[in-house]
């Protein structure tokens, strides 16, 4: 029963860290969007968290720049399982007009597992709660298998 | 003399007092050779002592029964000198529960903090000498609280401050250990002068110097030399308690004396100086039924723990800040004795019960963290816990005995002085009282504070790279302070019957001193007053620590059965996984720790005026100093003359 | 005879476990923390999340992983949280609800002030535990939060002292069934003139003890990383996160049993849904609302607004008390 209503309940609270890994800003101010009246992804259990040890969700911003790419692996490894790692915007998938500089790392899915992502330049707010509310379902299944 | 009349117990407070002079003499005259023991360099020296402070003990402790359960005051003359045509000749011993209480509390501590020298005292020089001046200390003090006889006071406070002075500056190669015995020395010679000057102005006009004769001879015949020699006393024995404007002295001296020299300065030297004041006000001159004589007392007693208890915060030194709580603390003994009831008497002294327990403790941990790094400056050290379990668990009983947090026994002590205070607001109906309860209670948090300061820059946090080495302290310090920290907790959970046992009997013979000066062989016209303790706030430790029990308990078994303990954890070959590292927004790890003095910086930011003020009036200066004692003195003379 | 005393352990464990002590606390807390995150949704026009929410992140808590840090203390970092909520749940038991009371005669109001800082303490030093330095911060910030708020929470209890003891005809009165036992006899204390002022501070404190908008500096999570709980992950938070919410049930019902004592029918189990009723009430005003409307203050102006504003607030009452109005 318990096992069951912890599942329930990883997919009705996940908790998100945002880690920006040198974006333009675009993608963060679309995902504090998110959390504006307007869309309210609050009414999900969705909560922005402090630190990475509070996190479910990691949610990626930017094209991992050389400078960044330490600091992001450390964050990402610090986040408590079961743990899903989003990226947002086209930058940390394919480094989009960044892609082929020196300082660029993209993607980051070279260096660790990315469960959803989130396409887009910067990605609307819908698309962003859609692909959120895609890694619960991850996070929940996540659980599930424990 | 045959056997069964040496062991009668009337001889026991001269037997208690004899041991340690005697234990001091055989100490010095066993030479100052080093041992070749490097674990013990005393010696059998240091088991001497360690025999003659627990014979001291014993000899104290066996008095209880008839003198506080059975309310026997014993009156002892020196070779049998006793009264001659209405005058006292000879020295005499009396020892009633007050003096009695205080004895007790001077033994213990005494006894514990030999057990801890043997093990503390081991990279100094000069050893030996150490156990001589202790054991002088010792039995100066016991000699101070057990004597009937005013002069003897006076001797008692000369040998403990020579003692205490050569104690402070035992370690001449720490720094500002020479300057601060300068210090204690010029400001202490003051005080035992005034002493002095007392004694010789009473004795000028009663032909006496004995405690219960004075004490029937001096009301109602008070003149201006009588209220002169007063101030001078009070002023003397203010000295000795360390009470404002004496505080800074204190600091010094703790902060450069060892640690188990710390434990007699500021649990049994205090004491000396509080017993002395309530000798003088309640026994000797009587004047405790003034208005003007409690307002006094417990203004003194108010300003000392509030400004203590500030200065204490801007501290960075370990021991310093220490010292400047044990001042804290002495204000609340000496605003609960001030109130003059019964309740009063009984929470203040049992705070000063308290006080010489936790406090001891505290600096045994200070002088155990000093002992393995070497260092109390709290700017420097950090996550000790790891290293030093035990000493981290002692330590923190002592810092929630302090900052009176239930069920310790700071609180039981801190909860009735509150209530005494707020019952004399509403039986004299004065106001003032009622803010000394406020400023009580405030102090209280202040001192937490504090100590949550302390527990957050010595031992958790995070731990410099240099004291990767550091060990737990030896078993012989442990002990020591394992003794006092179940004290304060045993203490702390049965206030009924530690008040019922020590302090109410104690609190009743303050308020009979007509059977003080009867018990001396002098008649007396005082009534037999009666006493109540009445309270009316409840609080009951052990039911309420039984309902945590069983609240943890049931805790404890969801947590189990939901397997709370399993953890990830950093495996021993694992040393790089960034997952266990700490959180610093994903930057490498490094050393960074929050702590030291400014801790609190929200609220000193606040009263930062308060603060730049004191930062300046304590200049470390030893003129200024002097000074304050000669404006204090002054001070009182005209306090005396106008209200007495 | 053992029969009796078997069925009198049974009563009191069930005072323990069930009502007033774990159950209720548990349920209760966390339906107040869920109204009040509603409620500051509905006030920021947003939907807001679900009533059960708390009642979900603990649970998703419990079954997250926990990870001790390297520079840990291990022992003090997994111990600490239980300690503080077993603290506060036995809190819970010594305050009235209408005339019941769990464990009277054993703790009264000044002592309840000083059992509320044993939670606080097992916050702070668990957070020393963790070695992080937001954490340090964190607690750093959580005992100014503490000293600000003890001075009025001080004179607030000493003037219901001193207005049920005059009252009472004995001068002074520190039990909370006395104070119980007044209110109901002669209605509610916020009825008296001078406990008016005493209520608007209390009411002023409960953000500021519980941690909430705009004093929860503690535990800021733009700025220091959560604070106190930074390194804190899975049950260990979970256990921090419901002591919070039966903190908030704590104060809140402190607030009622000692300005609106009295309301009630004498059947213990409508009053306990009155008392919850108005500690959702004090929540929704004290917390939800302050919420709602305020941005966080830096800690310095935190220690201000408390010893000034509402010390005076609180100072007034008590001289409004000691002269019997």
């Amino acid at each position: 029963m318990f096992k069951k209503l912890i599942a329930e309940s990883t997919a009705k609270s996940p908790w998100l860290f945002h880690i920006n890994s040198g974006s333009c800003n675009g993608c963060d101010i679309e995902l504090v969007a998110v959390l504006t009246p307007r869309y309210d992804v609050e009414r999900l259990g969705f909560k922005l968290a402090g630190s990475p040890r509070q996190a479910d969700i990691v949610v990626v911003t930017g094209p991992v720049t050389r400078q960044s790419l330490d600091r992001v692996l450390s964050a990402i490894s610090q986040v408590p399982e079961p743990r899903c790692i989003v990226t947002m915007g086209s930058c940390p998938q394919s480094g989009n007009v960044f892609k082929g500089s020196y300082s660029v790392c993209a993607p980051l899915s070279k260096y660790v597992h990315v469960d959803v992502d989130i396409a887009g330049c910067a990605p609307k707010p819908e698309a962003i709660m859609d692909g959120l509310v895609k890694a619960t379902e991850i996070l929940k299944q996540k659980r599930g298998q424990k | 003399m045959n056997l069964a009349n040496m062991t009668d117990y009337h001889h026991f407070p001269i037997y208690s007092v004899m041991v340690l002079f005697l234990g001091a003499f055989i100490i010095a005259a066993c030479g100052s050779k080093p041992s070749k023991d490097p674990k013990n360099p005393a010696g059998f020296r240091a088991w001497i002592a360690l025999c003659a402070t627990a014979l001291s003990l014993f000899f104290l402790g066996s008095l209880v029964k008839p003198v506080m359960l059975e309310g026997e005051i014993i009156s002892y003359w020196m070779g049998s000198r006793a009264i001659a045509g209405g005058y006292a000749i000879g020295i005499a011993m009396e020892v009633d529960a007050l003096s009695l209480f205080f004895a007790l509390l001077i033994a213990t501590a005494v006894f514990v903090s030999a057990i801890y020298s043997i093990r503390y005292m081991v990279h100094d020089e000069c050893v030996p000498q150490y156990y001589v001046l202790y054991c002088m200390l010792a039995g100066g003090v016991l000699g101070l609280v057990l004597s009937g006889d005013i002069f003897n006071m006076f001797i008692m406070v000369e040998i403990l401050t020579f003692a205490a002075v050569a104690l402070t500056s035992f370690r001449t190669k720490v720094y500002g250990a020479l300057e601060a015995a300068f210090k204690y020395l010029v400001v202490g010679c003051m005080g035992s002068t005034a002493i002095l000057t007392g004694v010789i102005m009473l004795y000028a006009q009663y032909h006496t110097l004995n405690l219960a004769q004075l004490a029937n001879l001096i009301p109602g015949t008070m003149n201006n030399a009588t209220k002169l020699a007063f101030a001078f006393l009070y002023i003397g024995f203010s000295t000795k308690a360390f009470i404002v404007p004496f505080h800074p002295l204190a600091a010094d001296a703790h902060g450069a004396a060892p640690a188990s020299i710390s434990v007699l300065i500021s649990g049994v030297l205090t004491k000396s100086g509080i017993y002395g004041i309530i000798r003088l006000t309640y026994f000797l001159f009587q004047t405790m039924n003034l208005g003007s004589m409690q307002f006094m007392l417990v203004f003194i007693g108010s300003i000392s723990m509030f400004v203590c208890v500030t200065m204490a915060l801007a501290q960075h030194d370990f021991k310093r800040l220490l010292a400047y709580h044990s001042i804290s603390q002495i204000g609340y003994v000496l605003a609960a004795v001030g109130l003059s009831t019964s309740l009063g008497i009984s929470a203040g002294l049992y705070h000063a019960m308290n006080h010489t327990l936790f406090k001891g403790l505290l600096f045994l941990a200070a002088g155990a963290v000093l002992h393995e790094t070497g260092t109390t400056d709290l700017g420097k050290l950090g996550g000790l816990s790891k290293k030093m379990p035990h000493t981290t668990v002692l330590f923190l009983i002592g810092a929630f005995s302090i900052s009176g947090v239930p069920p310790f026994n700071g609180f039981a002590s801190k909860w009735m002085i509150y209530q005494a205070t707020y019952q004399k607001a509403v039986e004299s109906n004065n106001i003032g009282f009622l803010l000394v309860t406020v400023i009580a209670l405030v102090t209280s948090t202040l001192t937490l504070a504090s100590f949550v300061k302390v527990s957050q820059s010595v031992f958790f946090g995070q731990m410099p790279k240099e004291y990767e080495n550091v060990k737990e302290v030896p078993f012989g310090m442990r002990l020591a302070m394992g003794i006092l920290a179940c004290l304060c907790i045993v203490t702390g959970l049965f206030p009924k019957t530690v008040t019922g046992v020590l302090t109410e009997p104690a609190a009743r013979a303050v308020a009979n001193v007509g059977e003080y000066i009867t018990a001396m062989g002098f008649k007396s016209n005082l009534p037999a007053p009666n006493v109540t303790f009445a309270q009316v706030g409840v609080w009951e430790p052990i039911n309420w620590l039984l309902i945590l029990c069983i609240a943890l308990l049931a805790l404890t078994i969801v947590a189990v059965a939901g397997k709370y303990d399993r953890v990830s954890e950093r495996t021993e070959d694992d040393t790089v996984d960034t997952k266990y590292q700490l959180f610093y927004g994903g930057e490498k790890n490094v050393y960074s720790q929050v702590g030291g003095g400014d801790l609190f910086w929200g609220f000193k930011h606040n009263w930062r005026h308060y603060f730049d003020f004191m930062h300046n009036l304590h200049s470390g200066i030893v003129n200024d100093y002097a000074l304050w004692a000669v404006v204090a003195l002054a001070l009182a003379i005209v306090y005396m003359m106008i209200v007495l | 005879m053992t029969a009796n005393i078997f069925l009198n352990g049974l009563q009191y464990l069930g005072y323990i476990l069930i009502f007033p002590g774990f159950l209720f606390c548990f349920l209760c807390g966390m339906l107040l923390v869920g109204i009040d995150r509603k409620l500051v949704a509905r006030m920021q026009k947003r939907v807001g999340p679900p009533i059960l929410q708390p009642f979900y992140d603990f649970f998703k808590l419990c079954g997250k992983e926990t990870i001790v840090p390297a520079a840990a203390e291990r022992t003090t970092f997994l111990v600490a949280p239980i300690v503080g909520l077993a603290a506060l749940v036995v809190i819970q038991l010594f305050i009235p609800i209408h005339g019941f009371t769990a464990f009277s005669g054993m703790a009264d109001i000044i002592v309840i002030l000083y059992l509320l800082l044993i939670p606080a303490l097992a916050a702070i030093l668990g957070a020393a535990a963790s070695g992080s330095p937001y954490a340090g911060i964190g607690l750093s910030r959580e005992m100014v939060t503490i000293i600000a708020c003890e001075l009025p929470l001080v004179l607030v209890l000493l003037a219901v002292a001193k207005t049920v003891g005059n009252a009472l005809g004995t001068g002074l009165c520190f039990s909370m069934s006395e104070i119980a036992e007044y209110q109901l006899q002669n209605g509610s204390l916020i009825t008296k003139l001078s406990m008016i002022p005493a209520a608007i501070a209390f009411a002023m404190v409960i953000p500021g003890e519980t941690g909430s908008h705009p004093f929860d500096t503690a535990e800021a999570e733009t700025e220091i990383c959560e604070g106190m709980h930074a390194e804190y992950s899975g049950a260990p938070l979970a256990v921090f996160k419901l002591s919070h919410a039966v903190k908030v049930l704590t104060l809140t019902s402190l607030f009622v049993a000692l300005f609106f004592g009295g309301i009630g029918t004498g059947i213990i189990a409508f009053d306990g849904v009155i008392v919850f009723a108005l500690c959702v009430v004090a929540t929704a005003l004290f917390i939800s609302f302050v919420h709602a409307v305020t941005a966080r203050l830096k800690i310095e102006q935190v220690f201000k607004y408390y010893w000034t504003v509402v010390s005076g607030l609180a100072l007034v009452s008590l001289v409004l008390a000691w002269y019997g109005m």
